[in-house]
């Protein structure tokens, strides 16, 4: 058995400044993404699940339908399993319609001229993507209690709520301990990966040009985001 | 009248619960701002979590990193009795520093252990400082009392292990409470969970200590941090380190020996100011016009001077991966003294943690030891004995532009 809490937009070094101790492990560093021309979240998710790069066949699907990618369920690792649990993981299985609102609320946020509606379109943007982190643990927490032999749960919160509010470092760092928190509370093996991290843009965060990785079990150095197929299935199916 | 304050430092290993413990204590008290208090809950409530005081101390301590909030009332929390600083911020990065700086101001601390998880290494270290800076108001918390089902039996078994290793470094601690930082038991109000434990709550406790520091600071020990040129007016910026300045105080520039008299006490927006007490950072202006410059130390003429020594022993607590040498050069820092020093000898050197005597005489002192180390500088510098000056008597020492480690000087000489 072996876990995978996959984190959206966690960055290395907000991990190492707040010192979230579950966060790391006990090994821990920055994957190497430097294969990828952009840190995009559908393109390294794709590549991570089928330890291949994908990102020509998602940005040829175009800016819009590339957010509706599915990646059929014998082309990924997980297949290897025989009952893995994939918990809203963007190109397999994401909630399309919760992240669709997002994206919808993002635009808004950044169209939108009168400050006193923005700050209004920021709540909304917030609320719901904490309505859905509060949904997505407690079904994890339910899968953890379940008979899989693979566990994944995606974690989408840093990221959304990083983009409108990472200059909000208490914010960021509560964020981050309730992460941290997650990861305590799973047993056995474990792996902690983003797609990418997080750097400021004013008030703002954009994508930074690495990822995040850490184990319980051996160190990685510096992976790329496709070596983690192998590294599951040879950890937990000695494959 | 001001009201009384007390100095007091938390100190133990860092999951044992020091954060909790603290904003615990500031909720309990009402000393929280209400409206920080209800900005976290309402985070904590988005990301489906009961308000914990670990998130209340992040969100304070950010913004005390970010420069948002230097407001005093954050540090502070009180009792009907007094105010209570903690000087130690949890999470702080500069730890040796902190420690040693920190603890050495103290006037009382609590040293925090998880009753689930007993003494660990770090507790050690931290109870080993305390010992070295002579801490004699103690209180040990047994904390997670909620986690051993409030049980009699754990709490005197983890008691009397913590006891026997404090008895072993000196320190007996004046009271040892069972607590729950996080349910609020025994931290302001008694624990209905434990009707075995009779002695007092966290701040009862508190209140029984004494005030140790001097109130008029004893002799007059004010360091120079800088000089600046205001409209025509040399200001010098320093800190009242020990005792109190007063206008028209007959004083003695160190190390020059030169005389003079504090014409004016320079306070933004303020005139005719008089004193400054101890632990004042403050601008005065001299009667001459004389050589100072940062480092100096000026003293009241009538009083004793600290002395000039180019060579210092101390205890010296080492927290750095790379080890300290005999034979190589560092920076002694003491006040607003920065002087580079020998190491000339390192003895009795021990292991912090199980407290055994690795050698009597050593070449090297490694992470996480202590040791009697002699020190030697090129040209004298101003210090005292701990004992009886603390603010020049302890010292951080920086090696390759790092604090490695921190300590207290016990003898002058030469």
């Amino acid at each position: 058995m072996i876990t995978v809490i996959a984190i959206d937009a966690l960055e290395y070094t907000l991990v190492e400044e707040f010192n979230m101790r579950n966060l790391k492990q006990d090994y821990y560093g920055r994957t190497d993404i430097s294969e990828f021309s952009e840190p995009r979240t559908m393109v390294l998710w794709s590549s991570f699940m089928t330890g291949e790069n994908r990102e020509a066949e998602i940005l040829a699907k175009g800016d819009k339908e590339m957010w509706n990618t599915r990646i059929p369920h014998e082309e990924t690792f997980f297949s290897h399993f025989k009952n893995p649990f994939v918990l809203d993981l963007p190109g397999y299985n994401y909630d399309l319609e919760q992240h669709r609102r997002e994206r919808e609320l993002l635009k808004e946020f950044f169209e939108e001229k009168d400050e006193e509606r923005k700050r209004e379109v920021r709540r909304k943007y917030n609320e719901n993507a904490f309505a859905h982190h509060r949904r997505v643990k407690e079904r994890f927490f339910e899968a953890l209690e379940g008979d899989y032999d693979f566990v994944l749960g995606y974690f989408s919160v840093a990221d959304v709520i990083g983009h409108l509010n990472f200059g909000n470092r208490s914010l960021m760092k509560m964020i981050y301990r309730d992460l941290d928190d997650i990861v305590s509370r799973v047993e056995g093996k474990k792996i902690v990966l983003s797609d990418h991290g997080m750097k400021a843009v004013g008030a703002f965060g954009d994508h930074s040009d690495y990822g995040f990785w850490s184990t319980n079990f051996r160190d990685l150095g510096r992976p790329r985001i496709t070596d983690f197929k192998r590294i599951v299935l040879q950890e937990a199916l000695g494959e | 009248m001001e009201r009384e304050h007390l100095k007091l430092v938390i100190v133990g290993h860092v999951d044992h619960g020091k954060s909790t413990l603290i904003g615990r204590l500031f909720y309990d008290t009402d000393s929280l701002p209400r409206e920080k208090l209800e900005e976290v809950r309402q985070i904590c409530e988005a990301l489906g979590r009961e308000l914990e005081f670990a998130f209340v101390m992040d969100h304070l301590e950010e913004e005390r990193s970010q420069g948002i909030t230097i407001d005093t009332a954050q540090t502070f929390f009180k009792t009907a009795k007094r105010d209570y600083v903690i000087i130690d911020a949890p999470g702080h990065r500069e730890f040796t520093k902190n420690m040693i700086t920190g603890a050495s101001q103290a006037e009382a601390a609590i040293l925090i252990v998880d009753v689930s998880e007993g003494v660990q290494e770090q507790t050690r270290r931290h109870a080993y400082i305390l010992s070295m800076l002579g801490l004699k108001q103690v209180i040990v918390v047994l904390n997670k009392m909620d986690l051993v089902g409030y049980s009699e039996e754990v709490f005197e078994k983890v008691r009397g292990h913590t006891l026997d290793f404090l008895k072993r470094i000196g320190i007996n601690p004046t009271y040892v409470i069972p607590i729950s930082a996080r349910e609020g038991d025994n931290v302001a109000s008694r624990s209905e969970r434990m009707p075995w434990y009779t002695g007092p709550t966290i701040l009862e406790a508190l209140d029984t200590f004494k005030k140790t520091e001097r109130r008029d600071g004893g002799p007059l020990r004010f360091a120079v941090q800088d000089v600046y040129n205001i409209e025509g007016k040399r200001i010098i910026v320093g800190r009242v380190e020990a005792g109190t300045l007063r206008r028209g105080d007959k004083i003695v520039i160190l190390p020059t020996g030169e005389r003079t008299r504090v014409k004016s006490i320079e306070e933004f927006m303020r005139e005719g100011v008089e004193e400054a007490p101890p632990g004042k950072s403050t601008g005065i202006t001299l009667e001459d016009k004389l050589f100072v410059d940062r480092g100096q130390i000026l003293c009241r003429l009538e009083e004793e001077t600290p002395k000039m020594v180019s060579e210092v022993k101390g205890s010296i607590f080492w927290m750095s991966s790379e080890p300290l040498q005999v034979g190589e050069s560092v920076i002694f820092k003491c006040s607003t003294q920065e002087a580079p020093c020998r190491v000339e000898a390192i003895e009795r050197r021990i292991d912090s943690s199980t407290l055994e005597v690795i050698e009597e005489s050593s070449s090297r002192l490694e992470n996480r030891e202590v040791g009697e180390v002699t020190l030697s500088f090129a040209s004298p510098v101003i210090v005292e004995d701990f004992n009886v000056t603390p603010e020049l008597g302890r010292f951080v020492i920086e090696k390759e532009g790092n604090i490695s480690g921190g300590g207290i000087i016990t003898r002058l000489e030469g």
